[in-house]
């Protein structure tokens, strides 16, 4: 990725943002000087945010092209998508084996490959389960689904 | 005699054993995450704030800002002993306290980082006690516009010490803004941008947002850095300062007590500013600016004094004037709002007990953290090296938790989960989170007084240059901007040391 073009596509990313919020306010009553709506402080902050998001492409348009790290996506994307299965496992199992089942998928993929024992990692997924258990239901009684 | 009855009331709250409980607590579990450098204060106090809905609204309030200033001592452990900063207000800590360590000073390092914290954090409580009841009085002049002005400043300046580019933290703050706007609005009843989604109605919750983009981001960031940190091996030996240390550090200590207390007071201003200004001060006032760098000890004092003076500082704007302005303060804030305590200039006056019961509270907590920290410092060395892929499956589970807990709503998880993988991109892509989380907070606030500001005046904008103290604070907004373009190259220095965390 250069380092320019994620200037211009902030840019045109908030400015989308920018956009869709100012929209948004346009529909509500913007109301008068005299009386502000409901839309018009949002109307406001939005262009501002057109504006910056402007000067950002504009920024990006005319800035040499630089090298930006490459995105670790891989294990963020894992994770993300760990917890959203976790959320729909948790109607439908409950808490203690969801959890169990999200820390054992966390914990196997964080560990180095070297300490890797299967029968380790499923111990210490238990346990973790079973103190989050104990100690947010019982004790703290949050009730889970 | 008002004043000692309430100090005397103050004293009388915290020492209720479960207040002293409490109170050790918040700053033990502070002192963990300033040492862990996974999380930071933000995210810590948004997952336990749903676990304190249930206590009175004092003893929340302590425990809350006991983890943050018991984060202020922990940090600085981290730096000496890792090099790594446990949290972002102990970077220049790294500096001299790990070259100190190098030289086998490491014991040092850390005593003169506690004393110097505990001096400043107490120094501190009493200006904030002296100061806040004449600020809430003079506050009462404080009308919408001033407000409105208020939170301009405050957010300009939050974006001008940015540490990478003052256009994408104005648009982060912008975005924060636009989201407060979301559910609602107070004064019409119409609903705005829940596109028809029930749980939308009453707006976006802070602590899922604070979650995501301090607690989730924070892990998701960490994923990919190398397992495992080397903790210095040290013998850490005598922890208390010699003679020739206090002479050294006593100048710097007091110096940035006054400077963390000031920095902490200005909208925007925050613990992480504090240190820097202090190092930089100390640098300059010193005989020897050469040996800076090199393991100097007012390198160490000086900050870290800094750094816990501004806490105190941060709170006189909460309490005496109802705005946050720092993501700390602001969370404190959210904290008191659930319990149903308005925060504003009357706060003192009808609530002195949280007040005061916080003041007589941070005394103890300071104590305390010379205590959990000076002889117990093995055990923080040893808590360094829980292995990483235990400790981040256990932030992001409490984070789940967490915003489990705030509604018992899988929603808030999923707003959370969002937010985090919005504050990995925007780390990733050089833009920051606090402006966007302040503005966040700030948003009703600032919408409130400038739809009212407006109304007083019948539409007629130069009410907020035509009232002097409105006028004043646009001004110094203005000012902030200008000098962010003639300072610009002096602030690579900082943005050179920031950008490597």
């Amino acid at each position: 990725m250069r380092g320019s073009h994620s200037e211009v596509i902030g840019g045109i990313f908030w400015g989308g943002v920018g956009i869709f919020f100012a929209l948004g306010a346009v529909r509500l009553k913007l109301g008068t000087f005299h009386s502000p709506g409901p839309g018009f402080i949002p109307l406001g902050i939005a262009l501002l945010l057109i504006l910056f998001s402007l000067f950002t492409f504009a920024k990006g348009l005319i800035s040499p092209a630089g090298q930006a790290g490459e995105i670790p996506w891989k294990r963020p994307a894992l994770v993300i998508g760990g917890v959203f299965l976790y959320g729909l496992l948790i109607t439908v199992v409950g808490f203690l084996p969801s959890t169990f089942i999200l820390m054992f998928i966390l914990f196997s993929l964080l560990i180095t490959i070297k300490k890797r024992k299967w029968l380790y990692v499923v111990l210490c997924a238990a346990a973790t389960a079973l103190g989050a258990w104990l100690v947010f239901s019982v004790f703290l009684r949050v009730p889970f689904p | 005699m008002e004043f000692f009855y309430n100090v005397l009331n103050g004293f009388q709250i915290t020492f209720q054993p479960i207040n002293i409980l409490y109170c050790f607590i918040g700053v033990f579990i502070g002192t963990l995450i300033g040492v862990l450098p996974g999380i930071g204060p933000s995210g810590t106090i948004s997952i336990l704030l749903p676990a304190t809905f249930s206590l009175s609204p004092v003893s929340s309030i302590i425990l809350l800002a006991g983890i943050y200033y018991g984060a202020m001592y922990g940090g600085s452990t981290t730096s000496i002993l890792v090099n790594v900063p446990g949290e972002a207000a102990s970077i220049v800590t790294c500096l001299d306290g790990y070259q100190m360590a190098r030289q086998g000073r490491a014991g040092p390092a850390l005593g003169i980082a506690a004393f110097g914290s505990f001096i400043a954090g107490t120094f501190s409580v009493i200006v904030l006690m002296f100061v806040s009841v004449p600020l809430a009085k003079f506050a009462l002049v404080f009308g919408p516009p001033e407000y409105t002005s208020l939170i301009v400043l405050g957010v300009t300046i939050l974006a001008y010490l940015a540490q990478k580019s003052l256009v994408k933290a104005l648009m982060t703050a912008s975005f924060g803004f636009l989201l407060s706007f979301v559910g609602l609005d107070t004064i019409t009843g119409k609903a705005r941008y829940t596109f028809g989604i029930p749980d939308l109605m009453d707006g976006v919750g802070v602590l899922p947002v604070v979650m995501g983009l301090f607690g989730v981001a924070e892990v998701l960031q960490n994923l990919d850095i190398p397992e495992g940190i080397s903790v210095f091996k040290t013998r850490l030996g005598n922890l208390l300062p010699n003679r020739k240390d206090w002479k050294d550090s006593w100048k710097p200590i007091t110096r940035g007590s006054i400077l963390g207390f000031v920095i902490g007071v200005i909208p925007g201003g925050s613990a992480v500013l504090a240190s820097f200004v202090s190092y930089a001060t100390e640098k300059r006032c010193s005989k020897h600016p050469e040996r800076f760098g090199h393991g100097a000890i007012e390198g160490v004092a000086g900050p870290e004094s800094a750094n816990n003076s501004a806490f105190g500082g941060g709170l006189v704007p909460l309490f005496g004037l109802g705005i946050p302005s720092s993501v700390v303060t602001a969370l404190l804030f959210a904290a008191l709002m659930i319990h149903g305590v308005q925060p504003g200039p009357f706060l003192i006056a009808e609530h002195p007990e949280v007040f005061w019961g916080l003041v007589a509270s941070m005394y103890l907590g300071n104590i305390l953290l010379l205590i959990i920290n000076l002889p117990l410092i093995g055990l923080w060395v040893k808590v360094l090296k829980i292995p990483q892929w235990l400790l981040l499956p256990l932030i992001l589970l409490f984070c789940i938790i967490g915003a489990y807990a705030i509604n018992n709503s899988l929603f808030d998880v999923g707003i959370m989960m969002l937010f985090g993988i919005i504050g990995y991109l925007m780390n990733k892509f050089g833009y920051e989170a606090a402006p966007l989380a302040l503005a966040f907070v700030l948003g009703p606030i600032f919408e409130k007084s400038m739809r009212q500001s407006l109304r007083l005046s019948g539409g007629d904008f130069s009410i907020f240059i035509t009232r002097p103290l409105s006028a004043a604070l646009l001004v110094m907004a203005g000012l902030v901007l200008l000098s962010y373009f003639f300072f610009k190259k002096q602030r690579g220095v900082l943005e050179g040391r920031g950008e490597a965390v």
